[in-house]
């Protein structure tokens, strides 16, 4: 192996790094220098194989839900400070509110879509009429999801753009839930219809993934 | 409702996209989330070559840069931050799992590699043993880049796939300009060596 300073002129070289003067020394090195050459283009080869091989860019997988867990924690953590700044001596884990993620179907023909939000609400104990909408996930490309509280209505609506038509005669049948409780010890929130009766369970598994629970029965 | 809720955020400067940000628009990070996750995550992968840690590290720089946008001065492009919030994540990362480069390599660190030679290879017609040999080549390439010390792989990633010059290199390691010349170069002598029967040539 070369001495330091040889080794560091190569790769300068190599690298674009000298300036005129010394890229027209070292060339001349190289001219007369059949191993020094030789070498040199063994370490260009390589460094053009890195590059075409390790792209700049790749693609995210499940880049949708990459951008909607990153918008769940960003709100996580406005509201953890909000409520921080509100009561300045509850502790950190008591004050945590669960987020919740609902999922949404709608079908039109044979083609059912699947549409995932993550809803952020409040404990019960708090304020069991509102809700709010943190992020939204759809995971078909073409479908995109918004939401809105709408006042008159006091309810969440949630706008699904580029589904297919539905037709006319399609008979949707939906969930009304009534309330919700969340239970931050287990990261897990329950919504229920107007009798009381448990609809859906949402909290994750041990890997982190959502889970949701139809019908789940609580203990 | 957001200052950005009705407009279409994807041909907004990076600039009005920060501001919106650091005005607390979710939206306008989102669209910056969504241009820069790729070559953020490409980042994470080829330092740590493990799909789901580099995933989860690329979230967490993203996390990190939400966090610290109120002291970002656009001094500096966005991109050239948020690179370094990511490269320190993952360095960060790379530290307490204290992976070691020569002769630790662990296969199942790129049991998830994305498909070698899939989206580098040069489009066109290639024949199909040419685009074999270049995955091939291609996944040669990695496990070499693999099987580097966190520290070398840092320098070649970051000369030679982000294209960084000596000085850039030097600022965000940090180390000395001396430093990134002998780690580039003792990288690329490892990597010569690993790969010798495909880039050696005779005289």
């Amino acid at each position: 192996m070369k001495p330091p300073s040889e080794d560091h002129d190569l790769i300068r070289w190599l690298d674009g790094e000298m300036n005129d003067t010394e890229r027209a020394s070292f060339e001349a090195r190289l001219n007369s220098d059949p191993m020094l050459a030789k070498e040199a283009e063994e370490l260009r080869a390589l460094s053009a194989g890195i590059q075409a091989h390790l792209p700049v860019e790749l693609k995210v997988p499940h880049a949708d839900f990459f951008n909607s867990q990153i918008q769940v924690r960003i709100a996580q953590m406005d509201l953890e400070e909000s409520r921080q700044r509100q009561d300045g001596t509850a502790s950190l884990r008591d004050s945590l509110l669960a987020w919740l993620r609902q999922p949404w179907f709608t079908a039109a023909g044979a083609v059912a879509l699947a549409v995932l939000g993550f809803i952020w609400m409040r404990p019960q104990t708090q304020d069991p009429g509102h809700s709010l909408i943190l992020s939204s996930y759809t995971p078909s490309l073409g479908v995109e999801a918004s939401t809105y509280h709408d006042n008159d209505a006091d309810a969440t609506v949630l706008m699904l753009d580029g589904l297919d038509e539905v037709p006319a005669d399609h008979k949707i049948s939906g969930i009304s839930v009534h309330r919700s409780e969340t239970e931050p010890e287990i990261a897990a929130t329950t919504l229920f219809d107007a009798t009381g009766a448990p609809l859906l369970v949402i909290t994750r598994d041990d890997a982190g993934h959502p889970l949701f629970m139809p019908n789940y029965p609580r203990g | 409702m957001p200052a950005s809720a009705t407009t279409d955020l994807g041909e907004v400067s990076d600039i009005d996209l920060v501001k919106l940000s650091q005005a607390g628009d979710t939206r306008a990070f989102d669209t910056l989330v969504t241009k820069y996750r790729g070559r953020i995550y490409a980042m994470t992968y080829h330092l740590i070559q493990n799909e789901t840690e580099a995933w989860d590290l690329a979230q967490e720089a993203f996390i990190k840069a939400w966090r610290a946008l109120p002291n970002f001065k656009q001094d500096a492009a966005f991109y050239t931050w948020l690179y370094r919030i990511a490269h320190n994540v993952t360095y960060d990362w790379l530290r307490k799992k204290k992976i070691q480069g020569d002769g630790e390599f662990d296969d199942e660190r790129t049991e998830h590699r994305v498909a070698a030679g899939a989206e580098a290879t040069p489009k066109g017609d290639a024949a199909p043993d040419t685009a074999l040999r270049n995955a091939e080549l291609g996944q040669r390439i990695q496990e070499a880049i693999a099987r580097l010390s966190p520290e070398h792989r840092q320098v070649i990633v970051l000369r030679e796939v982000e294209g960084l010059s000596y000085e850039e290199i030097a600022s965000l390691v940090p180390c000395s300009l001396g430093t990134v010349m002998s780690r580039l170069f003792y990288a690329r002598k490892k990597l010569q060596e690993q790969l010798k029967d495909v880039y050696e040539t005779t005289l």
